[in-house]
């Protein structure tokens, strides 16, 4: 049976983080917090978990959850300044995985709007944390439900992150498979079965392929057992749908939510 | 909320608003006309999706938009805390803020010569936040995360805070002293429709309704009458 892009893409993120060496990883999405708290359990159970700007190390950690209050922690309130995250990142201690609305073939992000700058056809939610995050030595995954040629793109619209220090590690997931950025571009570190066709889909991104990249045909299943744990109702699979499977799946988990 | 259902109810306009990163609370002053400037890192309804109100101001221009990151708003606050007219920062560099955002300017590091963003500081007439309690003095206690709402309340001219409930005095845990804050306003349930931990989580389905409705329904949906 194939695979469900969002288990195989949490499993594979939660391994990722699990190997990184990073000290902090800042959750965001569902399926990035189920990926951290399961890298915890592969190994990484040292890693801090920031919840926002200043809890940067949540006790207890935050349960997968649809709502940002899920994120928050309980019992005495964290008082580490803000600025804490931004000296972090310089120093290359934090991972966060985000998602981008295009990526562009030098590594360039953008969440602020399909158009000109400052002139969105579309308007997107804004330039977040993106400015920041590239430019920084720590590390960044994105993390894409689709590999579409929509997102990935030859150059982004608008500038949000600028092309990454050449040191940085920025990894790219999507149902195509994992890709590094090097100095010659974006280039496969795995395919799923169906990477191929995918990629040469998207060929805007300028990923080249060898032919002889390694196939990853099921999610790696300690991961994927780590992130079922740490989330039995597959909250993480939301951002994995679209349409009426998102919007049920939306309505199923706030109902299980309203009700806790 | 409370306080941006106060301002849409005596119907204010022309505000000059920063939101660091915005959900409801945004969308409903922008549903009622209240807001002329929007300053923000980003505005979103999370899981339930992209903010209807803030995509159609900025698409149709109703609005004027200055865009940050998150890391260059922070330093405009912090600038303004510090009583200096910019400060500098490593990130956006060879980004395209600076074209949408005049306060965000590339400039040589006097000593080193090397590149930087300097960032112009950002001066707030009013800061006004919300938290699950606060005590007789004025101190305010917030458990996990109190985002930039320190950063916020140090570059304001008067500070108001909305609260759930009020608790005993305990100031060694709490994250934002009375000497900031020039007015305490009792508002149970006052973050509704978002959360307020340990309160109330997100009332999602009105969230989700918004996302579904906003650019079409009224401000009424997210006014006290409706919870």
């Amino acid at each position: 049976m194939t695979p469900h892009p969002g288990d195989l893409l949490t499993a594979a993120l939660a391994r990722e983080i699990a190997d990184s060496g990073i000290s902090v990883y800042a959750v965001t999405s569902p399926a990035s917090v189920a990926a951290a708290l399961a890298a915890r359990a592969l190994g990484a159970s040292d890693l801090a978990l920031a919840t926002g700007f200043t809890a940067l190390d949540a006790e207890p950690v935050p349960s997968v959850t649809l709502g940002e209050a899920g994120l928050f922690t309980s019992g005495a309130a964290l008082v580490d300044d803000p600025f804490d995250t931004f000296a972090l990142l310089a120093r290359g201690r934090v991972g966060v995985a985000v998602a981008p609305a295009q990526i562009d073939a030098a590594g360039r992000t953008n969440l602020s709007g399909v158009g000109p700058p400052g002139r969105p056809k579309v308007a997107l939610p804004g330039a977040r944390g993106l400015p920041d995050n590239n430019a920084s030595p720590s590390r960044v995954w994105y993390l894409l439900p689709a590999h579409s040629p929509r997102q990935l793109v030859e150059r982004v619209d608008v500038v949000c992150g600028a092309v990454p220090p050449a040191r940085a590690t920025r990894r790219l997931l999507t149902p195509a498979g994992c890709f590094e950025l090097c100095s010659s571009g974006w280039q496969a570190v795995w395919l799923t079965p169906d990477g191929e066709d995918l990629v040469a889909g998207a060929p805007g991104l300028g990923i080249g392929l060898s032919g002889s990249e390694p196939v990853v045909t099921a999610p790696d299943a300690a991961a994927l057992a780590a992130v079922e744990q740490v989330d039995p109702h597959g909250v993480r699979l939301i951002e994995f749908s679209a349409g009426a499977d998102a919007a049920a799946r939306y309505q199923a988990a706030a109902a299980r939510e309203a009700s806790r | 909320m409370a306080a941006a259902r106060a301002l849409a109810a005596a119907g204010r306009r022309n505000l000059v608003v920063v939101s660091f990163l915005g959900s409801l609370d945004v969308e409903l002053l922008l549903a009622a006309g209240c807001v002329r400037t929007l300053h923000s890192a980003g505005v979103a309804l999370d899981g339930a999706g992209l903010a209807p109100r803030y995509r159609v101001g900025r698409q149709e221009r109703t609005i004027e938009f200055v865009e940050w990151s998150e890391g260059t708003l922070l330093c405009a606050l912090q600038a303004t805390a510090r009583g200096v007219p910019s400060l500098p920062t490593w990130t956006a560099l060879d980004t395209d803020l600076p074209a949408v955002n005049a306060n965000v300017r590339e400039a040589a590091d006097p000593f080193t010569g090397e590149r930087v963003m300097q960032i112009r500081a950002l001066a707030l007439d009013v800061a006004i936040l919300h938290v699950p309690a606060v005590d007789s003095r004025g101190n305010a206690y917030v458990e996990g995360d109190f985002a930039v709402d320190g950063a916020l309340a140090r570059a304001a001219g008067r500070v108001y805070v909305s609260h759930e409930q009020t608790v005993a005095d305990d100031p060694r845990r709490a994250v934002l002293s009375r000497l900031w804050v020039d007015g305490l306003v009792p508002a149970p349930a006052g973050a509704w429709p978002t959360g307020c931990h340990p309160h109330y989580p997100a009332d999602l389905e009105v969230v989700s309704r918004w996302a579904a409705e906003g650019a079409s329904a009224g401000a009424e949906l997210l006014t006290e009458a409706a919870r």
